[in-house]
């Protein structure tokens, strides 16, 4: 039960980008389309679990007073396997998401399972916790993206949508519809969880 | 729950006694003349724009009211007062969805989602318009060259700043100043009627609906910005009265500026915020990609409006970390809302 309780804590109650509001510039950023977003959030399980289980691992070796720079070097170099690999074989996700991957090193969310989470918990516990995190993230991101790429270029992952003369609404894929739909969704989220509660 | 002897709350503060309903129907009816204007001009066309605007407005503030459970306020008349505003600066061949879109964003966005009336930083009805006029592929519908092109109106139809800009001022022959001042020119439904924007904006400063301030300063400052720029190159630069006589200057100055909620409430601030605005507007002209910058002029300086208010808060019985503002909400504030 317990175990299950570290999965789907990602998922709802502390969803990053929603509930935490923790790693917001990618958020921002690189959603632009459906495709960009769910690129990020697979990106960010990868880095996520894996860091989350070194560090787990490692969390009575790792001194105390260095522990946030030995995280961001278990961090950073699964960012850069990461990077690697997205250059190597899907360059296309490479290149939408461009300077937002080696920026994946800098994620509050990751920073914060691993001091929050993975180094006061066993391998197991911080794997269940990276995946769920790391889930909740994505699908946060491929639906802010799906919204953003549906209304501001009238496609899904690239797939046309809607009627031939539709005008796009780009305003959803500058920077101020980030902002207004990550709001309005944020809104959105606090108010079902307000209505959960009471 | 004892009553709270201090009341804070977001502006709008400087009152003239008039309840807020009063205030937006006589805005509504001093926006009246230039209304009929335009619809004397593009005949149903901005009847059609006009009346969309004003349904969409008062269904969005509706809906999203209804949707969060808060009570119903149509009847203040402010909703209905921003799509009237938003209609008069959109050309008389907008498409609904833009009209639609513009009011929903404005409204719910720019509005209810700060807290509704009275809480806005912004003026609803420019944000509504700037979330269109960025979107690129809409932009054709709002380049009134464009957009008026089916009409025959008896004088030239091009956007007398379109020309400024891309001619300079010495193509500005054609615009003579009279004309300009009669509102036979192109530009929004309800923005080019000069002489009925200032009987409608002389009629809301005397009866006190606006503060005169902001009106007086936002025309001094685009007047002394663009004699300025008029000095230096009269050959690229048009002369102050065309400024003031084109676009959304004098609609802007009036009422989209004057807000109560997103204009500051202090003397001073409001001369300031009025002569930035209107040296704001004419850098944009002078120098922007957009032809009239009196909507991003009045959008820049609403965000100014807390910072401006402090200058002038008296300080008699607090220090300035201590005194209340929308910046620095005192700590009591939950004991003095409930």
């Amino acid at each position: 039960m317990s175990y299950m309780r570290d999965f789907t804590r990602g998922l709802w109650d502390e969803l990053p980008p929603f509930r935490m509001v923790l790693g917001l510039c990618p958020v921002l950023a690189v959603t632009k389309s459906a495709e960009g977003g769910l690129g990020m959030g697979l990106c960010v399980i990868f880095v996520l679990t894996l860091s989350n289980i070194i560090v787990s691992a490692l969390r009575r070796v790792i001194p105390r007073k260095v522990r946030i720079a030995s995280f961001i070097v278990i961090i950073a170099t699964f960012v850069v396997i990461v990077e690697l690999v997205t250059q190597a074989y899907f360059y296309s996700i490479y290149t939408t998401l461009g300077l937002f991957i080696p920026l994946i090193v800098v994620n509050c969310i990751i920073l914060g399972r691993a001091e929050a989470f993975a180094s006061r918990n066993g391998v197991f516990r911080s794997t269940l916790d990276g995946l769920g995190v790391g889930l909740g993230f994505t699908l946060s991101l491929t639906v802010l993206g799906s919204i953003r790429e549906i209304l501001g270029n009238g496609t899904w992952f690239d797939m046309p949508l809607m009627w031939s003369s539709f005008e796009p609404f780009t305003f959803m894929v500058e920077a101020p519809g980030a902002f207004v739909c990550l709001g309005l969704m944020l809104g959105a989220m606090n108010a079902i969880s307000g209505t959960r509660a009471s | 729950m004892k009553p709270a002897d201090l009341i804070v709350s977001p502006g709008p503060h400087w009152h003239s006694g008039a309840r807020k309903t009063t205030i937006a129907y006589h805005t509504m009816l001093a926006l009246v003349p230039a209304a009929v204007w335009g619809i004397t001009q593009y005949g149903l066309d901005a009847v059609r724009v006009i009346s969309l605007s004003i349904a969409c407005a008062m269904l969005a503030e509706w809906g999203f009211r209804k949707l969060v459970r808060k009570p119903d306020s149509l009847a203040d008349g402010t909703a209905a007062l921003s799509g009237l505003l938003l209609a008069l600066i959109l050309p008389a061949s907008t498409p609904w969805h833009m009209i639609l879109i513009g009011n929903v964003l404005g409204i719910v966005v720019g509005k209810e989602c700060f807290g509704g009336l009275g809480a806005n930083p912004l003026n609803p009805v420019l944000v509504g318009y700037a979330a269109l006029r960025i979107t690129t592929p809409w932009a054709g519908h709002l380049d009134f060259d464009l957009a008026l092109i089916n009409y025959q109106l008896g004088y030239p139809l091009e956007f007398p700043l379109a020309v400024l800009r891309a001619k300079g001022a010495t193509a500005l022959g054609q615009f003579p100043l009279g004309q300009l001042f009669l509102g036979q020119q192109t530009g929004g439904i309800g923005a080019v009627g000069m002489v009925w924007l200032l009987i409608g904006g002389l009629y809301l400063v005397l009866r006190g609906f606006a503060p005169w301030r902001i009106p007086l300063a936002f025309l001094l400052g685009s007047f002394v910005t663009s004699g300025i720029f008029w000095l230096a190159n009269g050959e690229l630069h048009a002369s102050p009265l065309f400024h003031l006589l084109t676009g959304n200057l004098m609609i802007g100055a009036f009422f989209l500026a004057t807000d109560p909620s997103s204009s500051p409430v202090n003397r001073w601030p409001q001369l300031i915020f009025g002569f930035a605005c209107g040296l704001l507007a004419i850098l944009l002209r002078a120098w922007s990609n957009y032809a009239d910058g009196v909507v991003f002029a009045i959008l820049l300086m609403n965000l100014c409006v807390p910072l401006l208010d402090q200058l002038t808060v008296k300080q008699r019985h607090a220090p300035r970390a201590a005194v209340p503002s929308a910046l620095n909400p005192p700590a009591t504030e939950e004991g003095a809302a409930s």
